[in-house]
Order: structure tokens, then C-alpha cells, then sequence
């Protein structure tokens, strides 16, 4: 084609690219600066000081709600995915073309509908007097407080994650070449072994890419954990939201959130590279 | 993994041996067109698999539904009566329909914007080879991965500097940032469906640039980038988070409905909740639509489905 | 030449829905020989094969695997090992962890496993790639691999399913004579699968002809090839020399033909039954065996004027092609020298004639 710079493709080029630069790059960067402001009399004033670093890093609080906020993003991505596996699987290898298409349109819209609202209405399900509760008292049981825990949390992330997990698992299971999985039962390997042997190696790629997405997704999450989880444990988002809507405390709060973007950055990296790794043969 | 698949031809002693005849005749011929590879109980348990996630996917969805018409102040079952009362004290609150207001017009522009930019990014990634295209891909797809938290603050903390925090402005600011990337994502797989020779092929026939934007690319991409369009609306009419900290006093409905769980359960949530379902999902099936190639003219005979 | 049956297939019908892939088909693999199934595609062969495999189940019939029948057996617990036409390697491991694959399945030890792998790896000559990627194989190094990775677990019986078809021409031409020789070496009976007459003639010890869903002839490359049983096979074996008729006299081993060339006669060998005078019937005569004259040949039982329409020289060997005042076509096939003193320019009137013993007769349908 045309490579030639153009003001005809610079009509196209350009305005996404100068958006996001005003937008997005320079937002973070600014973030970046901000984390070296200080703060006196409510007011920030722009320096060069790393005494909200120091601050942050020297709180326990900090590193509990860090640690919190990595153990229940990787359980919620761990979960999410072995939960989502045998619905993408199931979809993948067990419809018929047109069931699946069904499938896959069906999922895609709780993925754009206002997960705020789904969140809330889990309330409905959880709460002391709510749905669960009531059925179990049914049959003689309970009730038993499910709201303002860790597993409401989860279920929080589930609704966040689940529909996108399947669906990235769906699209690397149906890539599968299917006399792969032919020759493996053709090679005595039976149907559950040929999932393990077989069918997870060769989606390995999709499907690490959607524990990563979970695990972005969980890890940033703010919601679940205030309105399922009732803001026990705090987690990194909490901490953000506390620091600055309480006494302009934002260059901390800029400190929370470039460490939660180093740490994105470094799982995503471990991911992709752990995802695209070539068998051992490839490293020789 | 030892398993036999479940035998089949086991006539029972009740049939006379002309119908069991035929019935072991039918079953056989079942069995022929079965895979011998599969299991009736496992393909069964797999089918209520896939039924049980879509009921734990949908159940928000339908219990916001049910108990927005639902009288009892607490929502639980057994259901009350049926009442629009929700509904009512909704419309009935000034806030709300600013709220709304603001959530339309940010969502329509925002739409546009997302779009337009969406589609300028996703030709230049179709049609240019350029130095640092990898960056430039990175900027125009990445934003949705950063939490919005994060976004949010950093938005905030960055439009208050250059004054435009706390307008309805800065909201449609942040959220093209992340609309557009899906909307690129969306216009971008369209083009992929295309002959590349078509293009060359207009100006073969001594079609301009613009001349071939104009009568082929776009013609070609019109049902994505409505499907665009129609998908980034959706994605700021959900949109709360940044919404929230960059917003000030001009909240959108999400914030509004953010600001209402902060305080007590009400089933006011209940009936803004469902009318946000419905809006959204109306407008994700119309995508969904618009981008299964369900009434386009220009199909790609050689890119198929 | 009196063998053990290793596989039968007993009245198998497959369908897949209204459509008929295979109809009603009998016929015995027997232990140790090189079988190749030939035909066009769509004609069944490899829905064969994947029953036999278990990757198909029959809509009717029985299938058996050393007397035993197989039917109800998934494919995972038959022994009936396959190469793929796309080999179907597994790109996640690499050389050795493939062809190790069959005996972890078998659940043999670490040890053994890569002893018997060895094995393999050196007798396929590809132990220097045995820690490599499938994807950094070659086509050639690719399909050695899946013969090893099929082989190791020292089946009686392998299937391939055109495995050479993605090969370039040098390299197929290589591979068979591989293959031919493992089979030899091995005894392992091999069921060959293939659209390549090439292919089939040049390593089976018989070739099964399908068309249709039907097995159309089964036989030694040679008896095919001389004795074509029906239209289908002379035509899809390329033999051009057709001509059907009205038999007009049957009796003394002997029969003549009507045909729109003229009456044609031949002496009865190639078919048990004898058509009955006033029925149809068609007759074949080898390119090799036809011949041709530049005069009308005095003592010829049969013969058609023709005219030369084309040629094609390939080594020492030429072949002409005719046409009958009829537009039937026919073709010649001769040595350079046995043409030399015929006129053979574009449009040469020319008489084809061949002896009585030489047309066979074929079934029409």
C-alpha cells in the first residue's frame, strides 16, 4: 500500500493517539508526579519530597491490605477460571453451532450491563433476611450471615469476571484443532485425561490470558469488596477511595495506585511470558 | 477415563419380540449417529453446567427485575404485592432525572467521540506500517485494563489541574479514554473481514483516498461502527467509578445509584437498577446484531463467518 | 498365500443423517499386508478408517479386530494407532514427549518409556531433533515423527490416512519407499488410505477401489490394473479405451459386441458370468496393448479408424491420443522406436486395432 505520511492518514492516525496522550499518558504521568507532592494545611503544593512514599511503605496497613488485596485478586482470577472451564468447555465442544452462538450472545451482555447494580442486587440474595437465607430457613437451617464476608466478595468478583473469563476460554477452546484431540484418544488417552493431556495445553495461551484478566479485573475491583464484603478486609481500592475523599491525601493515595499499576505490570508480564513459554524443547 | 460409554440395546422382557425388534432397529440406528466417544451422563452434566452458569450470571439480573415491582421494603421472598410504587418514587426525585439527563448526554456523545476515534485507530492499524505502531496500539487498547480506580483518581487529580474536573465535561473526557479502545476493537475486526484488494481495487479504478473512504471503507464497516457506537454507550452509561471522582456535583444515574448504597437498602435501586439493565441490553443485542452481519449487504464472500 | 484375517468388516453401513457415507461393505483385512483404500474424495475411504479407528461408530453392521467385535469400544480403548492426513502432532510437547505420548497413556514408567522411545527416535533417524518443537520440524521430520509416535507402542495394525498428501513431490516419492520398507521390516499389518493411484500401486499389497460409499474391486495392484472389474475403476484408473455395446453373439468362450465402432469381439476371460446376448455390455483394452497402424491392418479381429488429436512424450515412452469417427477417445501407449516409422502429425487418419484376448470385459455399474 501507500506508506507515505499523509494528511489523509493523519486524519485518522491522529486523534485517537493525541486523546489518549492528553488523557491517559499524561493523567499517569501526572500521578507519577503527584506521589512526590506534599500536603500542608489540606492544601498540595507541588515539590519533590518522597515522604508520601515512605509514609505508605512504612504503614502495616499498607502492606495487610496489599497482601490482602493480591491473595483474594488471585483466589477470585484461580476461581473464576476453574469455575468458568467446563461452561467454556462445555459451550465449545458439547453445542451445536447455533446453541453456541446463542451462548456466546447471551454472555456478552451481562459483560456490558451495569455491574454496580448487579452487585447490589446480590444484597438481595446474601442479606440476613434475603433470598438464600430465606430458603434455607425452609428447610430448617440457617439463617447464616453471608453479607460483609469474604465469600460475598467472591461472589462479587465472579459476577465481575466470570462472563469475560468464559468468553476468552471459549474463543482459545474452539481454536482447538480437533484431530488433536482424535489422536489423543486414538493413543489410548480418555476423555478426562485428553482435558488435562490435551485440550489445556493447547488453549494454555487464552486461557492465562483470561486468569490475567481476571486477576486485573479483581485486583482493581472496588465494589465487591465495600458492598458485598462490607470493606473487611480493606483492600488497595478501599485504601485509594479512603485516602482521597479524606483530607486530600492524594499524592498517597497516587503512591497506592502506581504500586498497584507496577504490581499489574508485573503479573501481566509474568502471565504473557508464562502463557507463550515453549515447551522444554524450545529452550534448548 | 475407563468408562464405557452406557449400553444401549438392553430391550427390557415387557416388549413382544416384533416391537423390541423394531425398538433395538431405532436404538441402533441412535447409536450410529452418536459419537462413540461421548458419554450420555457426562454430555448431560456439562448441559446443567452450562444452565447453572447462565442462572448465576442472570440471577442479578432478573432478581433487580422481579423486585423492583415487588411492594415489600425489604426484598426478600416471599414476594409481596405488585407494585409500581418504586417506580413512582424514582420519577419522583428531581436527582434522579438529572442523573439521567447527565447519563445520556455524557453516554450519546461519549458514544460518538469513542466511536469516531475508534475507527480512526483501528484503519490506521488496517491500512499503515509505521515506526512505534506497536505503541500506538498499546495507547489506543490498553486503557480498559488499568482499574478504574486508578483512572479515576489519576483523572481527577489531572483534570482538576487543568480545570475541567467536576463538569459533566470531564466525564466524557475520561470515559472516551476507555470507550474508545472498544469501539477500535470492534471496527477493527470488521475491517480484518475485508478484501484487502478491495481498496487498491477503487483506486485502480481511479477512486481518491477520500473517495475510497467514503464509497468503500465506510459502507463496508457501517453495521461496526453502529455496533461501536452502540457498545461504548453502553459502556459509559454503566460507567460509575471514574464517573464518581471526577463528576462533582453533576452525577451521572451509576454514581447516583453508587451514592444510594452508600446509604440504606432501598428497592429504589431495584427500579433504577432495571431500567439501567434494560437500556444497557437493549443496546448490547442491538450491537450483538449489527456486528453478527444480520442484514449487511457487503459480505465478504472469502472471510465468511 | 492363505493368511490370518485380522480385520472384517461385516455388513457396515454408515450415515450421517439422510446421507449414506458407506453402504453395506464386506471385506477382510488380513495380518501383515500393506492395504491401501482408493478413491475420490467423498467416496468413503476415510470414514472407513475412522470407524475401524473408533472415531466413527457404524450405523449397521459389525467391524472385528482379531475375531473380536469392536464395535462398542470407544477409540481410547482400541489398539488401532492412526497418522493423520494433518499428522496431528501435538505442538505443545515436543519430538520426544509426542512420541512418548501412547506409553504414558499406557501408564508405563519414566525409564521404559524413554528406552522404548529411543528405539524409535534412532529407527525413524530423528533422535538429533528429539528435543525440538514440532514447529521447528520439516514436512519429512514431521512425518517421521508421527509414524514413531504411532509405531512405539509396536501395534499390529496402523492406519494412515493420506499422510503424504501435504509432502512435495521428491519427498512423497521418498516417504514411500520408507514406508513400504517399515511394513516390510515390521509386519505390521498397514490400512493406507489415499486419492493417489501412485501411491496405492506403488507400496500395497492390495488395493481396496471405492466409489460412492461402495467398494468397487479389491485386488493386487497388477489385477486391478489388467482386470479392471467395473466401468468405475477403468475410468478412475484412466484407462480411455471404453466402449460399450449390444452383445450380439455369446458361445464358445467367445463374444461379440455392437458398438457404435463397429462390431467388436472378445474372448471370455475376466468376468464369471457371461452377459446374455441383447443386454449391454462394455469392454476395456489396456493403452499398453492397443495398436496402431497406418494402413487397414488385413488379419484384425478388431478395428476403428481414428485420428490423431494430441501426444505426450515423458522418458522413452509416448502416448498418443485418438479420436474415433464417433468422438470416443483412445489412447496408445508405445516406445519411441515402435512409433518411429508412423505418420503421427495432429489430424492423421490411423487405424486402432487389437487382438481378441486383449478387451476385457467390465460391469457398468
Amino acid at each position: 500500500m501507500r506508506p507515505k505520511i499523509s494528511l489523509y492518514g493523519l486524519t485518522f492516525s491522529l486523534p485517537l493517539l493525541v486523546w489518549q496522550l492528553l488523557f491517559f499518558v499524561f493523567p499517569l504521568l501526572f500521578l507519577v508526579a503527584l506521589s512526590f507532592w506534599t500536603v500542608k494545611n489540606f492544601t498540595m503544593r507541588p515539590d519533590f519530597d518522597t515522604v508520601n512514599w515512605v509514609t505508605i511503605y512504612g504503614r502495616a496497613v499498607f502492606w495487610q491490605a496489599y497482601a490482602n488485596t493480591f491473595a483474594m485478586a488471585t483466589f477470585g482470577a484461580v476461581l473464576t477460571s476453574v469455575l468458568a472451564f467446563p461452561c467454556a468447555y462445555a459451550i465449545a465442544f458439547k453445542l451445536s453451532d447455533t446453541a453456541r452462538r446463542w451462548a456466546v450472545f447471551l454472555m456478552v451482555i451481562p459483560f456490558f450491563t451495569s455491574y454496580l447494580v448487579r452487585v447490589y442486587s446480590w444484597q438481595i440474595f446474601l442479606s440476613d433476611a434475603g433470598i438464600i437465607n430465606v430458603l434455607l430457613g425452609w428447610v430448617g437451617l440457617g439463617p447464616f450471615p453471608m453479607l460483609n464476608t469474604v465469600g460475598a466478595t467472591t461472589v462479587g468478583f465472579l459476577t465481575l469476571c466470570f462472563p469475560l473469563v468464559v468468553l476468552l476460554q471459549l474463543f482459545s477452546l474452539v481454536f482447538i484443532d480437533r484431530t488433536l484431540i482424535e489422536a489423543a484418544h486414538n493413543m489410548r488417552c480418555g476423555r478426562l485425561r485428553t482435558v488435562v493431556e490435551v485440550i489445556i495445553p493447547s488453549a494454555r495461551v487464552g486461557l492465562t490470558i483470561a486468569a490475567l484478566f481476571a486477576f486485573i479485573l479483581c485486583f482493581g475491583d472496588f465494589v465487591s469488596p465495600v458492598y458485598l464484603g462490607g470493606g473487611e478486609p480493606t483492600t488497595l481500592s478501599i485504601l485509594i477511595t479512603d485516602t482521597t475523599k479524606s483530607g486530600q491525601q492524594w499524592p498517597r493515595a497516587a503512591v497506592i495506585a502506581l504500586t498497584m499499576i507496577a504490581t499489574l505490570l508485573i503479573v501481566a508480564f509474568a502471565a504473557v511470558r508464562f502463557a507463550y513459554a515453549t515447551t522444554k524443547g524450545g529452550r534448548k | 477415563m475407563t468408562a464405557r460409554p452406557v449400553p444401549l440395546a438392553t430391550g427390557t422382557s415387557t416388549f413382544t419380540p416384533a416391537k423390541a425388534k423394531s425398538r433395538k432397529a431405532r436404538k441402533t440406528a441412535e447409536q450410529g449417529a452418536r459419537d462413540l466417544n461421548r458419554n450420555r451422563g457426562v454430555d448431560f452434566a456439562l448441559w446443567l453446567y452450562i444452565l447453572l452458569a447462565y442462572a448465576f450470571v442472570f440471577a442479578p439480573i432478573a432478581a433487580s427485575f422481579v423486585f423492583s415491582f415487588n411492594s415489600d421494603r425489604f426484598p426478600s421472598i416471599p414476594l409481596g404485592e405488585f407494585s409500581l410504587d418504586w417506580y413512582r418514587a424514582v420519577a419522583s426525585d428531581p436527582l434522579v432525572w438529572e442523573g439521567l439527563r447527565n447519563t445520556l448526554v455524557v453516554g450519546v456523545i461519549t458514544g460518538v467521540i469513542s466511536t469516531v476515534l475508534g475507527f480512526g485507530a483501528a484503519y490506521t492499524d488496517y491500512r499503515y506500517k509505521f515506526m512505534g505502531k506497536q505503541v500506538y496500539l498499546a495507547l489506543a487498547l490498553l486503557p480498559p485494563t488499568i482499574p478504574v480506580i486508578i483512572l479515576g483518581l489519576a483523572m481527577l487529580a489531572y483534570l482538576s489541574r487543568v480545570n475541567l474536573s467536576g463538569n459533566a465535561l470531564s466525564v466524557i473526557i475520561s470515559h472516551v479514554v476507555v470507550c474508545a479502545p472498544f469501539a477500535m476493537a470492534i471496527v477493527r475486526l470488521r475491517l480484518s473481514q475485508m478484501d484487502p484488494a478491495l481498496e487498491p481495487a477503487a483506486w485502480n479504478l481511479g477512486a481518491s483516498d477520500w473517495q475510497t473512504m467514503r464509497h468503500v471503507i465506510l459502507p463496508f464497516c457501517k453495521p461496526a461502527i453502529f455496533g461501536a457506537l452502540f457498545i461504548t454507550m453502553a459502556v459509559s452509561f454503566d460507567e460509575f467509578a471514574v464517573a464518581w471522582f471526577v463528576s462533582g456535583l453533576n452525577e451521572t444515574l451509576p454514581v447516583k445509584v453508587l451514592g444510594f448504597l452508600q446509604g440504606q437498602v432501598s428497592p429504589r435501586i431495584n427500579a433504577i437498577g432495571t431500567f439501567v439493565f434494560v437500556t444497557s441490553m437493549t443496546l448490547v443485542i442491538l450491537a450483538q446484531l449489527l456486528l453478527s452481519g444480520r442484514g449487511t449487504k457487503f459480505r465478504n464472500p472469502s472471510a465468511g463467518e | 498365500m492363505q493368511r490370518d484375517t485380522l480385520v472384517s468388516f461385516d455388513g457396515v453401513v454408515k450415515r450421517f443423517g439422510a446421507f449414506t457415507a458407506v453402504q453395506r461393505m464386506d471385506f477382510e483385512i488380513q495380518k501383515g499386508e500393506f492395504l491401501a483404500i482408493m478413491g475420490s474424495s467423498g467416496c468413503g475411504k476415510t470414514t472407513t478408517l475412522r470407524m475401524l479407528a473408533g472415531l466413527e461408530a457404524p450405523s449397521e453392521g459389525t467391524i472385528r479386530l482379531s475375531g473380536k467385535p469392536i464395535d462398542h469400544l470407544p477409540t481410547w480403548q482400541r489398539d488401532t494407532p492412526m497418522v493423520w492426513q494433518s499428522l496431528a502432532l501435538f505442538p505443545f510437547l515436543n519430538v520426544r514427549e509426542n512420541v512418548e505420548f501412547a506409553l504414558k497413556m499406557r501408564g508405563m514408567g519414566k525409564a521404559e518409556r524413554r528406552r522404548r522411545a529411543e528405539v524409535w527416535l534412532d529407527r525413524m533417524q530423528i533422535t538429533e531433533f528429539a528435543d525440538r518443537n514440532i514447529a521447528q520440524l520439516s514436512g519429512g521430520q514431521r512425518q517421521r515423527v508421527a509414524l514413531a509416535r504411532s509405531l512405539v507402542v509396536e501395534p499390529e495394525i496402523l492406519l494412515l490416512d493420506e499422510p503424504l498428501s501435504a509432502l512435495d513431490a521428491a519427498l512423497k516419492v521418498r516417504m514411500q519407499t520408507v514406508l513400504k520398507t517399515l511394513q516390510r521390516e515390521t509386519g505390521i499389518t498397514f490400512v493406507y488410505v489415499t486419492h493417489s493411484q501412485s501411491e496405492a500401486f506403488s507400496m500395497a499389497d492390495r488395493v481396496v477401489i471405492m466409489s460412492r460409499g461402495k467398494i468397487e474391486q479389491i485386488g493386487t495392484p497388477q489385477e486391478i490394473y489388467r482386470t479392471p472389474k467395473t466401468r468405475f475403476v477403468a475410468d478412475f484408473l484412466g484407462s480411455s479405451n471404453i466402449f460399450s455395446g449390444k452383445v450380439a453373439t455369446v458361445g464358445d468362450g467367445a463374444l461379440e459386441l455392437d458398438t457404435p465402432e463397429g462390431r467388436l469381439r472378445l474372448t471370455s476371460r475376466g468376468l464369471a458370468d457371461m452377459p446374455r446376448p441383447g443386454t449391454t455390455a462394455t469392454v476395456t483394452v489396456l493403452d499398453t496393448k492397443m495398436q496402431l497402424s497406418a494402413a487397414r491392418p488385413a488379419n484384425a479381429v478388431n478395428v476403428v479408424p481414428v485420428r490423431v488429436i494430441g501426444e505426450e512424450f515423458v522418458g522413452a515412452t509416448a502416448t498418443l491420443y485418438l479420436e474415433t469417427q464417433h468422438g470416443q477417445e483412445i489412447r496408445v501407449q508405445k516406445g519411441h522406436d515402435e512409433l518411429s516409422d508412423l505418420p503421427v502429425e495432429i489430424g492423421q487418419p490411423l487405424y486402432a486395432h487389437w487382438a481378441a484376448e486383449d478387451g476385457h470385459l467390465v460391469r457398468e455399474a
